[in-house]
């Protein structure tokens, strides 16, 4: 609980209705998409870039940890309440700005949801291209903090890639601008980096200026199936050398692909050892050379059946095996842990294996799903938290996985982030000097270390 | 007792955005994921009972949207009902609840306030009426109660016109019974010219849908008991109901809460097997409707799917492929036709302020695409969209059953 002077402080500013602090209500905030939980004194809900300023400078001058949110999906617990303190949760700030195709950008407040800007963009022919799996649900000023990824940004690229400017509140309570309307735009340091996927520990997020893109002429989608996982990833290596940025190229291995097939009954090719979601768009000519040229290098590594999309209920009906793999594997047991490390698409085949090997070991099941054609692995394991022992394996594997992704030149997390998941094995794939390098960085900008304490930096 | 599912609530919000609640709202504990950790708090004792917790509880449309959106198959309606009921066991009900309960839980006494409330009716003075609110509905817009109940005013057996093809028992729900008849008249005419002889059997009784949403689940279990009676006194090809939420209770809720009864199990999975919406069962016979040739003028419709009908039935796609089939109508979709009006069940009584976002938000967007007849197969639906409409409004709500009807050729 809050002092109550400070309480008032905080409900003179954004009056009952936006300042919750009953136990009820303080619950509901305790959890994110990842498996710890923590109780905040309060949630507060600002709607203007003024009040967050004065929140702040509350919370500054009384030293209260403040941990933002908006759909409160983070997998890696990054908006967990850790040390307690307030949630700055920015559901109700959710206005568009504007919308314009013409100059190609879009404004918004953090608290809209990724999918209404993708609604707000279709009638003029154009996207946002980021599309993390929770984007009908996750805000934008989330997908900011932890520079959110997706299947599609194999060719399009993350959430900073289309960060053109940004207004971001300080712990201190300044109101700072940075970037611009303008695609090009070199002035001044590019901030943007600084504080995209900083997971709120830089500063608070509150006006966004993205890029948008036109939408394709045309899109082509294969599912291909191989009798070999190597084969599989194989391909994926032989298509990106051959010069061609598919959009997507989703990998699933038999037991992903089985257990779809048992839920959703989609025709899949149950004996398939592997197989490829593979995705391409642009100006139709140039998507059919494309095509040619995938299928050429998939039969090559010995594809069994190679099965185009023919309208786009088929396309859907391909994306939706795809999609629905993590509800299916989360079927399969009371819980279910995901991670997204990510390794140089070369080394993809060789992480597959190693991921395998490992679960193995443990005596766990996986499910090996990867946005295969950037690197990034989502193995998936079924699991009981309640059972002790088995909860341990996983922790145990898991480890495992990071330290083999580390040892082929990958990386801990690809989209997720490092939040409260991963903190312990920064060290894996960051020596002691940078990471000290980032606290200095963090202590400069929020000197009483009041924003999202307690994560990984 | 319902079994503790297998599967934990892994938190991935995904059912935010389908929750219409939340979507007006935008705090987490209006969420179903929200809720589910609250009820698990309470289960584990960690968390008392309160008033609070009960508001949170009730404050849900029971629309199943995030059931059926759930990537790790929870069954939030059922943990939502269970809960329910132990907060009206602990906290208790208000009084208007408790009457409603009481009203539901007995037929006779249901006839006995409907032919009051008739009264009532006549007698609220035009003024009076006018000013008066029940939840977000002024009560001037209130549908009119039928003079007679339905079921009341045909008899138990109903013959075809043509050559029997088979039989159906209807199930015509309380709205039907005492507020919309019309509906009810419609079902009937149309089951007569495909050839189907109809009962309805006289003792059927409140779903009980109403009473499970409240926490009355000793009522609702002899609502239940005298429902499977009266369904399996007779032989049928199917149990048709015009309303998704009564069709739901048959489907789904009749089989679960009779699962470890002695008697009376295998009765619910009967039933549950011949269970068919209007929409379906017409869907199922289009081929078999003769339409007026003289009804040449297109009408412009648009269509509002009920939750129920989309999360328990599917056919809310049906309905939109129906009435693109029909020659004499002119398909208009609306932006939001999934979108939950925000009636659900007395939500609109209990939680007027919110409900009124919603629906003001539907009437907007079916005005947009500028029909003449909106079209509906939910009762509370239908009650809530027309009672926020004004009573000269151009747009008319309706049943698809009713405007089916009006079309089809004399025999």
């Amino acid at each position: 609980m809050l002092d109550i002077q400070i309480k008032n402080q905080f409900i003179n500013i954004l009056g009952k209705d936006r300042y919750l602090d009953r136990i009820e209500e303080l619950a509901c905030y305790a959890y994110d998409a990842f498996v710890v939980e923590a109780l905040p004194d309060a949630v507060l809900f600002p709607e203007t870039t003024a009040e967050v300023s004065e929140l702040l400078k509350i919370a500054s001058r009384y030293k209260i940890p403040v941990t933002g949110r908006g759909a409160g999906t983070s997998l890696c617990g990054a908006s967990i309440p850790i040390r307690q303190g307030v949630v700055l949760c920015f559901s109700k700030m959710d206005k568009i700005i504007e919308v314009n195709t013409r100059d190609r950008y879009i404004i918004v407040q953090p608290g809209v949801v990724n999918a209404d800007i993708q609604k707000a963009l279709l009638p003029f022919r154009f996207f946002y291209p980021p599309d993390p799996a929770s984007m009908s649900t996750s805000t934008i000023g989330g997908n900011i903090a932890m520079n959110a990824g997706g299947p599609r940004c194999l060719k399009y690229g993350v959430t900073v890639d289309y960060v053109l400017g940004m207004e971001v509140v300080l712990a201190s309570g300044d109101i700072v601008r940075f970037g611009s309307r303008n695609v090009k735009d070199v002035t001044g340091y590019r901030l943007s980096s600084l504080f995209c996927g900083s997971e709120g520990t830089m500063g608070i997020t509150t006006e966004a200026i993205l890029k948008v893109v036109p939408l394709p002429e045309a899109t082509r989608t294969l599912m291909v199936t191989f009798d070999n996982l190597d084969n599989t990833a194989k391909s994926v290596t032989d298509i990106i050398g051959s010069g061609i940025i598919p959009v997507a190229m989703e990998l699933m291995d038999k037991l992903t692909l089985n257990a779809i097939e048992d839920s959703a009954n989609l025709g899949l090719d149950r004996n398939a050892q592997g197989s490829l979601l593979i995705e391409i768009d642009g100006v139709k000519e140039a998507c059919e050379k494309e095509m040619n040229k995938v299928i050429e290098k998939v039969r090559q590594n010995g594809a069994i059946h190679i099965q185009e999309a023919r309208s786009d209920i088929e396309r859907e009906n391909l994306w939706t095996a795809r999609r629905s793999a993590y509800g299916v594997f989360a079927k399969l047991a009371p819980d279910i842990v995901t991670e997204d490390v990510t390794v140089p698409v070369s080394q993809v085949p060789l992480m597959i294996r190693q991921i395998i090997e490992i679960t193995d070991k443990y005596g766990l099941k996986v499910g090996v799903l990867a946005h295969a054609g950037d690197g990034n692995m989502h193995p998936m394991i079924p699991a009981d938290k309640e059972d002790k022992a088995e909860w341990e394996k996983v922790k145990s594997a898991f480890s495992e996985i990071f330290q083999a992704a580390a040892e082929l030149g990958g990386t801990l997390s690809g989209e997720h982030g490092i939040g409260l998941a991963k903190a312990q094995f920064l060290p894996l794939v960051m020596n002691k000097d940078s990471i000290d390098f980032m606290k200095k960085i963090k202590r400069v900008i929020d000197p009483d270390l009041i924003l999202n304490p307690g994560k990984f930096v | 007792m319902i079994p503790k599912p297998l599967q934990n609530c892994g938190k991935c919000g995904l059912c935010l955005n389908v929750c219409p609640v939340y979507k007006i709202l935008k705090q987490e504990q209006t969420s179903p994921r929200g809720k589910l950790q609250l009820i698990k708090a309470y289960d584990h004792n960690t968390l008392a009972s309160s008033d609070l917790l009960k508001d949170i509880v009730s404050k849900c449309l029971m629309c199943g949207s995030c059931t059926a959106s759930c990537p790790s198959g929870i069954d939030h309606y059922s943990e939502f009902m269970e809960m329910r009921k132990k907060m009206a066991d602990v906290q208790g009900e208000t009084l208007a609840i408790k009457s409603l309960i009481y009203l539901l839980g007995r037929e006779y006494r249901l006839k006995f306030g409907s032919g009051l409330a008739r009264t009532g009716q006549k007698f609220v003075p035009d003024k009076v009426a006018k000013t008066i609110k029940l939840g977000n509905i002024p009560l001037k817009n209130f549908p009119k109660l039928n003079s007679t109940p339905f079921r009341n005013a045909n008899d138990e057996i109903i013959l075809p016109y043509k050559k029997q093809i088979g039989t159906v028992l209807y199930f015509t729900g309380c709205a039907t019974n005492y507020l919309y008849e019309d509906t009810g008249f419609a079902f009937i005419e149309i089951l007569k010219h495909i050839g189907y002889k109809i009962i309805i059997p006289k003792d059927q009784t409140c779903c009980s849908i109403p009473l499970l949403f409240h926490g009355a689940s000793d009522k609702a279990f002899k609502n239940i008991i005298t429902n499977i009676n009266a369904l399996t006194n007779h032989e049928a090809d199917a149990i048709v109901v015009d309303c998704s939420t009564c069709g739901e209770a048959l489907k789904n809720e009749y089989p679960r809460i009779m699962e470890n009864q002695e008697q009376g199990s295998v009765e619910a999975i009967k039933i549950a097997s011949k269970v068919i919406d209007s929409l379906s069962f017409i869907d199922q016979h289009f081929d078999l409707l003769e339409f007026d040739p003289n009804v040449t003028d297109k009408i412009s419709v648009t269509y509002h799917a009920p939750c129920h009908t989309r999360n328990s039935f599917g056919s809310n796609t049906l309905a939109e492929k129906l009435l693109s089939k029909l020659a004499f109508v002119n398909y208009k979709q609306a932006s939001d036709v999934n979108e939950c009006c925000g009636g659900g069940g007395t939500f609109f009584y209990e939680y007027p302020e919110i409900s009124k976002k919603m629906v003001d938000k539907k009437i907007k967007n079916a005005k947009a695409v500028q029909a003449s007849l909106w079209i509906t197969d939910c009762p509370v639906c239908r009650m809530n969209l027309s009672g926020n409409l004004d009573l000269d409004d151009k747009l008319k709500v309706i049943h698809p059953l009713t405007l089916i009807h009006s079309a089809l050729k004399q025999i």
